[in-house]
């Protein structure tokens, strides 16, 4: 079960003032990947919500999140919506593609879930690499941002822009902890722990992991609305396996089921690709050994990292201070 | 347009000729899998590997030199792989083995490009085996004939081994329950061992084969690692059936799909592994019920 | 809203512009995938550009800052590079980018921006057609430039069917289409088109049987990189090149990959706009330089960062310094280079040249072409673009 330890207000409340003085201070290029991070952090939290809370691991949350910003340029450029209308159809369009894919593939388990997620994502792939509708691998653009000029906000700035993403990561966040405490999060976690059990106790598992996947869609599909109008321009690239790829190291490397920790991973992420990619275009050699010394640790992530060597002790200080009745729930999913 | 028999002939030899080269590839995953309950990644990454150092070796000493020194060499880094990493991994989740491989993935694609360069390589067909051959009919390019044969060849011996040799015993008993076997006497950790490194040559051996045949790029090993993927996830995992079956299905879904339904030829494939997983979530054959 | 954007980024850059206007030094962006597929490419262009800079840039009395930024072949980071390039770094001019999808995710900005771009690769129709722009001139190709006289060249040959293959995505449609389209006007006929899955197809053999069940006189394909090579050698492999002769774009057969090729392309007859053997002093002296400072045969790529390099210089030397004034100046720009006498199309800002068509044969030492024709200049149809006059802000 989700639980906000300390260090997870903590690490939250420091994410958040770096976000802030981030986009008011950055320069245009800084701007950029403020809002890169941020995309991908409402696409980790996506994957976190199914893979670390519900055994899921997707690999078709990069697709997912296409789908939002294919569905979204094909409302609003192609058939002239409102980018708020069709942000509101993207969004559904995405979560009810994600909860058939969630239903279908809920009877596999380990690798199999993974490839039969993987295929799904690559027929999306495949379809729209090839679909002069969307411009194949050419791309697509035309795509309007949001119209707050109403209250003043103009979205077309970027530094209004990244503001604008850190709210809507915020309120995503504020989502993914409500779905995992409400009674769906806690039959998700049952089933995770032990889904013959759950199926014992007359729960219909496959709608829980089918419906848990259709909110993470929507998420994704959010962050697949966001990237759209982030570029105002996509291409099937967006779509690609690898992109998946990389959303799951940022949550492994970060740490599964921390909600945290993915974000700490998806900042650190983004900035060493691009730190690395002014260094040497062997990054990706650099990012592998990285990836491969973290693992070696064996922690859960960076962030688990952190909680199982600091976390424990902050909170028994904090809670011996504060006299917290119930420092019994030590974080058992760090 | 009406096709001849001559021309399904040819289609099927091209099916066959696929589904070797896919057999080569995955057999070694599967077993590794199905034995180590290992999820390696860098398969793919092994493959280009060794279609780099075959295309190499056969520059100067020729192609039958560099399909021997290939396997060897690839078997040679998965000697390095298996103590340096893939031991420590063993009792660590599926998580832990997949981003560890996928950092092996980003590593291994990189030092290809420092020490071959971007630009793709070639590995001339030896003379032998270059030219057509006329069979049943039609004529065919003798190097693909060498492939499936090489693979069956390959197949024979491994279902061989596996069935009738002691070691074949052991990885046997060693899929089906490792802590009964290790209880039983056998040497566990020296059976992953050997399976691993023979798993690496034979994705060596593939790669080295598939040179003359496609060109040596960088992103070769990416390129085959889904394929690869979806034959095993197909066959179902751990079992030489499942490798053999999964090739198979792949193949001629690939080669016939290109020919009756070329439109849908990008998503076929996808389409077939999504019912396979639908109908049976474990594969067609897996190795444990 | 789009509108908006264009508007912000343009009173943005006109605040940034005195600071470059006044001194005699110019910042060009250099925009091209480093990492990624198209590496080699990126490098290629690269080494022409470095080298079209030193034969013509030396004399000019102008320091030429460049700023080197990685696309990795990805839209989203080749606009974010952009963006950093026009906004951060403040350049005058940005050269590059390979890949028609980072081309498409950049337009909107450099367009609404006004700063120059000079396309030195992504070949797409629409850039120079339906999404053209004053500020964005291209001295590479065209899709359909390179393939339609091909179209008219074969027929002229007496070859009446043909079957055509190409990879399943937008170039090689467009590549398909600017040929058949010019073949069936000139008589021919079409008996059949493949689109193989792009980067899935490892074996050719399926759509190769099928071409040659098909009885054409010829088949023509377009394919690239490893493609081109694994294609290639696939072909050779069934012999299918005694009764079905295989014609394609040039790209095929490009330098780049001829060598890994080796024999298996002796024989095939391709057409492009630069073969390294054309005859002409500029490319003599431009291969000897290439050579020296490379140690290889430049391709296609290598020509045209070259020409990049020239026509930048050429507008330098009409003394634009900023933005306004080589945005004006390059769509002026003309000259006789290594792969004959190029110019710009004022009504799409797309290059007019030559186009070659040559055959792949074993030379001394490798593969070399041969040149069997050169096809007149011809501007591409104008695709929709209705080019605005230079904006005078």
């Amino acid at each position: 079960m989700f639980r906000h330890t300390p260090l997870r207000y903590a690490v939250l409340a420091i994410l958040a003032i770096a976000a802030l003085m981030q986009a008011f201070t950055a320069g245009y290029f800084g701007l950029e990947i403020l809002i890169e991070i941020l995309i991908l952090c409402l696409l980790v939290l996506a994957l976190d919500l199914v893979a670390g809370f519900g055994g899921m691991v997707s690999l078709c949350h990069g697709a997912l999140m296409g789908v939002g910003a294919y569905a979204f340029v094909a409302l609003n450029a192609l058939a002239g919506l409102d980018p708020w209308l069709a942000a509101l159809g993207a969004v559904a369009i995405t979560a009810a593609v994600a909860w058939v894919i969630g239903a279908v593939c809920a009877r596999s388990h380990g690798i199999y879930f993974i490839m039969a997620t993987l295929a799904f994502g690559q027929m999306g792939y495949s379809y729209v690499f090839s679909a002069p509708l969307f411009g194949g691998d050419d791309g697509i653009g035309g795509i309007d941002r949001f119209d707050l000029t109403a209250l003043g906000i103009d979205l077309s700035d970027s530094r209004t822009f990244a503001l604008f993403c850190l709210a809507v990561l915020a309120a995503a966040y504020l989502f993914t902890v409500a779905i995992l405490r409400s009674g769906l999060g806690r039959s998700l976690a049952g089933v995770m722990h032990n889904e013959k059990r759950m199926k014992a106790l007359g729960l219909i598992t496959w709608r829980v992991k089918a419906d848990v996947f259709g909110l993470s869609g929507v998420i994704a599909g959010v962050a697949g609305v966001l990237a759209a109008q982030h570029i105002q321009f996509i291409s099937p690239g967006l779509m690609n396996w690898t992109v998946s790829g990389e959303a799951l190291v940022v949550v492994i490397l970060g740490g599964l089921g921390t909600l945290v920790g993915p974000l700490v991973g998806a900042a650190a992420f983004v900035v060493m690709k691009h730190q690395l990619g002014e260094i040497t275009t062997y990054w990706h050699l650099i990012v592998g050994v990285i990836l491969i010394a973290v693992v070696m640790s064996r922690a859960n992530g960076i962030f688990g990292w952190v909680e199982a060597r600091w976390g424990a002790r902050i909170e028994r200080r904090l809670s011996d201070a504060t006299r917290a009745s119930t420092p019994k729930e030590v974080s058992t999913d760090a | 347009m009406t096709h001849d028999l001559s021309f399904w002939t040819l289609q099927t030899l091209n099916a066959l000729q696929l589904s070797m080269l896919l057999f080569l590839l995955s057999i070694g995953l599967t077993v590794i899998f199905g034995l180590m309950h290992f999820v390696n990644l860098a398969h793919g990454a092994l493959y280009a590997l060794g279609a780099y150092i075959a295309a190499s070796v056969a520059a100067t000493a020729g192609f039958w030199v560099a399909i021997v020194v290939a396997p060897i060499g690839v078997a040679l880094v998965g000697v390095v792989l298996y103590g340096g990493l893939i031991q420590r991994m063993r009792k660590s989740g599926p998580m832990a083995q997949v981003l560890v491989t996928f950092g092996l993935i980003f590593a291994l694609l990189d030092l290809t490009r420092i020490f071959w360069g971007d630009l793709a390589l070639a590995m001339a067909t030896p003379p032998a085996l270059s030219g057509q051959v006329d069979l049943l009919g039609v004529s065919y390019p003798a190097y693909r004939l060498f492939i499936i044969a090489l693979g069956a060849a390959i197949l024979a011996a491994l279902a061989l081994a596996l069935s009738r040799t002691q070691v074949g015993a052991m990885i046997r008993a060693g899929v089906d329950n490792d802590a009964m076997a290790a209880c039983l006497g056998i040497n566990v950790e020296r059976l992953f061992f050997v399976v691993f490194c023979v798993g690496c040559a034979l994705a060596g051996l593939a790669g080295a084969v598939a040179a003359p045949l496609l060109s040596v790029t960088p992103g070769m090993g990416l390129q085959i690692l889904i394929p690869t993927l979806i034959v095993i996830v197909i066959g179902g995992l751990g079992s030489l059936k499942g490798a053999i079956a999964g090739s198979l299905i792949y193949g001629f879904v690939q080669t016939f799909g290109a020919v009756l339904a070329p439109q849908l030829a990008s998503v076929l494939i996808y389409a077939l592994l999504a019912a396979v997983l639908v109908i049976k979530p474990v594969g067609l054959f897996p190795a444990k019920g | 809203m789009k509108r908006a954007t264009l508007a912000t980024l343009a009173a943005a850059t006109t605040l940034a512009l005195p600071a470059a206007t006044a001194a005699d030094t110019v910042d060009i962006g250099l925009l091209l995938p480093f990492s990624g597929v198209y590496a080699s490419l990126g490098n290629e262009i690269e080494a022409g550009f470095a080298l079209g800079l030193a034969t013509y840039g030396n004399e000019l009395g102008v320091e030429i800052i460049l700023h080197r930024e990685d696309t990795e072949v990805t839209p989203a980071v080749g606009l974010a590079r952009t963006r950093k390039l026009i906004l951060q770094d403040d350049v005058d001019a940005i050269v590059g980018i390979v890949s028609s999808g980072v081309l498409g995710a950049v337009r909107d900005l450099v367009d609404g921006a006004g700063v120059p771009l000079i396309v030195a690769n992504a070949g797409n129709d629409e850039a120079t057609g339906e999404a053209c722009s004053p500020w964005i001139t291209r001295v590479s190709f065209s899709n359909g430039q390179v393939n339609r006289p091909m179209g008219r060249w074969m027929a002229e040959q007496g070859i009446e069917t043909v079957y055509t293959l190409a990879p399943d995505y937008a170039a090689g449609r467009q590549m398909i289409e600017g040929f058949a389209g010019a073949f069936t006007e000139a008589g021919g006929t079409i008996l059949g088109s493949d689109f193989t899955p792009f980067q899935q197809t490892q074996d050719f053999g399926p759509y190769i049987a099928q071409a040659q069940a098909s009885g054409a006189d010829a088949l023509f394909v377009f394919y690239a990189g490893g493609e081109a090579i694994s294609f290639v050698n696939q072909y050779a492999s069934f012999g299918a090149g005694d009764d079905l002769p295989l014609y394609g774009s040039g790209f095929l057969t490009s330098q780049l990959y001829v060598d890994a090729q080796g024999p298996s392309a002796e024989g095939v007859i391709t057409a492009l706009h630069y073969v390294p053997t054309i005859d002409n002093p500029e490319n003599a002296a431009f291969v000897a330089a290439f050579r020296d400072a490379t140690g290889r045969t430049p391709s296609e790529y290598a020509v045209q960062g070259y020409d990049a390099a020239r026509a930048l210089v050429e507008a330098l030397e009409t003394g634009a310094r900023d933005r306004e004034t080589l945005g004006a100046a390059l769509r002026q720009v003309s000259f006789d280079g290594p792969r004959g006498a190029l110019a710009i199309d004022p009504a799409t800002n797309n290059v007019v040249q030559p186009i070659y068509v040559y055959e792949t044969v074993t030379g001394e030492g490798g593969m070399t072409q041969i040149v069997l024709a050169q096809l007149p200049a011809e501007a591409d149809p104008v695709n929709g673009c209705a080019m605005p006059s230079m904006p005078t802000n």
